[in-house]
């Protein structure tokens, strides 16, 4: 019965307690223990590597396009800080990014842009930490690039078309992120409790802000790709996204800009 | 967004003071040690006692007290959501029982040992960071990190990102303000609409920088890398700070952990 009790307690502390502090999207830093901390470095290090050598191989035929990985993902990480409403928790978050940096550069160089987004906002923003980074890494810049990329990817083979693969690729890629971060949290905070039970729980936590937030972005994933597809197709496909779409005249929504 | 880019912007680690003056790489790897002997700790008392080094010295240095306060404040509710969890969650021996609408919370021994151990390690944690960031501006934490072996690549991109946040949070500004004049946040629906033209524009500006950048580089004999530059040996004073530090951080690791034995 005190189980029980406690269950419903902690859901419901989770459902009002937790979103407020949603904004802090990446594991703390001193949050993980240290063979943790190593573990998840040691597993996020060959992606970063990988990710280098694309970027040196890349940059080599194009000397370009490292200034232009270095704007992408300057200008993800500021759409990274953008404040979305969040209803069902009354507070802001803010999306990840990382889906639409996967569209736009690839998933090896969004491992790279990642890793100095997570270092940047650690040092800078209190977001996240430097012993925790590896974990971070994994989890939003891996797991989120690698799984928002393959969607897309696998939407765009289907047939579907671009703004809905696009909006698929967002939402997935900021749920996996989460899924990941519950599980390493779970993994190293479970104690001698059931791995299960914390995992069920801190994903639990995640949802009244996640749920939601996954969908906007995902909208917004959508609606930055159909912006600039059409107004950059060189562009576009100098990054190897796929195949331009013709040039269009500014639409009624551009007013607003 | 400017309140982002005052906590974001490097601007007091720019002033001279006695830490400013310290070698990057010292500062690192000072940072790093404080960092790793934290997760180590069994006892929140170390992380307690850098907490307090580091207010200390970032308030000493000139920081103001709000921007503290501000960039502590996320980690502060980490802490709090940590130490309650676990209290909560964790453990067997009963500590405190709460009476909440009729039902019983307790609190346990190990979790709220836990669970203080795990907050104060966040906040150590964190106050190390925004030490270091107070006093090192970002361009020489990466020439550290380069000298210390980073990747050449990354530590490009990095310098790259920081630089160009500022011009695109400025943009990301004017284009937000020029939304709201017109009503493109007056709604769920045109709010998400809004915020995907904003997020839309700023990467269309960023490739339009990046290709004027990668003009203007050009000229200047640009070639795909960006010379760095070798870093001078470390000073004898910069190798006394950090051998001092080294010493301090040991001792007060160890006498931490005696102390709580």
């Amino acid at each position: 019965m005190k189980q029980k009790q406690l269950v419903y307690i902690y859901l419901l502390f989770m459902a009002f307690a937790l979103p407020s502090t949603a904004q802090a999207m990446h594991i703390s830093e001193g949050v993980l223990p240290p063979q943790w901390a190593a573990l998840w470095f040691i597993v996020a290090f060959p992606f970063v590597a990988w990710g280098l050598r694309d970027l040196r191989i890349k940059s080599q035929r194009d000397p370009a396009f490292k200034l232009m990985v270095g704007l992408v993902g300057s200008a993800v990480f500021v759409i990274s800080c953008m404040p979305i409403p969040v209803p069902t928790a009354g507070t802001c978050s803010h999306p990840c990014g990382t889906g639409m940096a996967a569209i736009l550069i690839g998933p090896t160089l969004t491992v790279v842009v990642s890793s100095i987004a997570l270092l940047l906002q650690a040092l800078f923003l209190s977001h996240g930490g430097l012993t925790t980074l590896g974990g971070n890494i994994l989890s939003m810049g891996i797991v989120g690039a690698f799984t928002g990329w393959a969607v897309f990817r696998i939407t765009r083979k289907l047939g579907l078309p671009v703004w809905s693969a696009a909006f698929l690729c967002g939402v997935v890629s900021d749920w996996a992120t989460y899924a990941t971060t519950s599980f390493e949290l779970a993994s190293a905070l479970h104690g001698t409790s059931s791995f299960l039970k914390m995992f069920a729980a801190i994903g639990a936590s995640f949802m009244p802000t996640q749920i939601p937030l996954g969908i906007f972005e995902g909208v917004i994933t959508a609606g930055i790709y159909q912006f600039i597809m059409p107004r950059r197709p060189e562009v576009v496909e100098c990054l190897g996204v796929e195949k331009p779409q013709p040039v269009i005249e500014s639409n009624k929504a551009e007013a607003v800009v | 967004m400017s309140l982002l880019s005052e906590i974001f912007s490097d601007l007091f680690a720019r002033q001279d003071n006695v830490l400013t003056r310290v070698d990057p790489r010292t500062k690192l790897i000072v940072a790093l040690g404080a960092l790793c002997a934290m997760i180590f700790s069994r006892t929140p008392l170390f992380p307690l006692a850098v907490l307090a080094l580091c207010l200390v010295a970032t308030i000493a240095v000139g920081v103001p007290k709000r921007l503290v306060v501000l960039r502590l404040a996320a980690p502060l509710g980490i802490a709090s959501v940590l130490l309650l969890l676990q209290s909560v969650m964790a453990g067997t021996t009963p500590l405190w029982t709460l009476v909440i609408l009729g039902a019983k919370i307790t609190i346990t021994r190990e979790g709220f040992s836990g669970g203080l151990l795990l907050a104060s390690r966040v906040l150590g944690g964190m106050s190390v960071m925004l030490l270091l960031s107070s006093v090192t501006p970002a361009h020489r934490i990466f020439h550290a990190m380069r000298a210390l072996g980073a990747p050449e690549g990354w530590v490009e991109i990095a310098m790259l990102m920081y630089r160009y946040t500022f011009v695109l949070l400025d943009l990301t500004a004017e284009v937000v303000s020029a939304q709201k004049v017109r009503l493109g946040y007056a709604g769920m629906q045109r709010g998400l609409c809004s915020a995907g033209l904003l997020g839309g524009t700023v990467i269309l500006r960023a490739m339009d920088q990046a290709v004027a950048t990668n003009e203007a580089m050009r000229v200047r004999g640009y070639n795909g890398k960006i010379p760095l530059g070798p870093m001078p040996a470390l000073a004898r004073c910069d190798a006394w700070i950090l051998g001092g530090s080294g010493v301090v951080l040991a001792g007060l690791f160890f006498g931490t952990e005696v102390l709580c034995r």
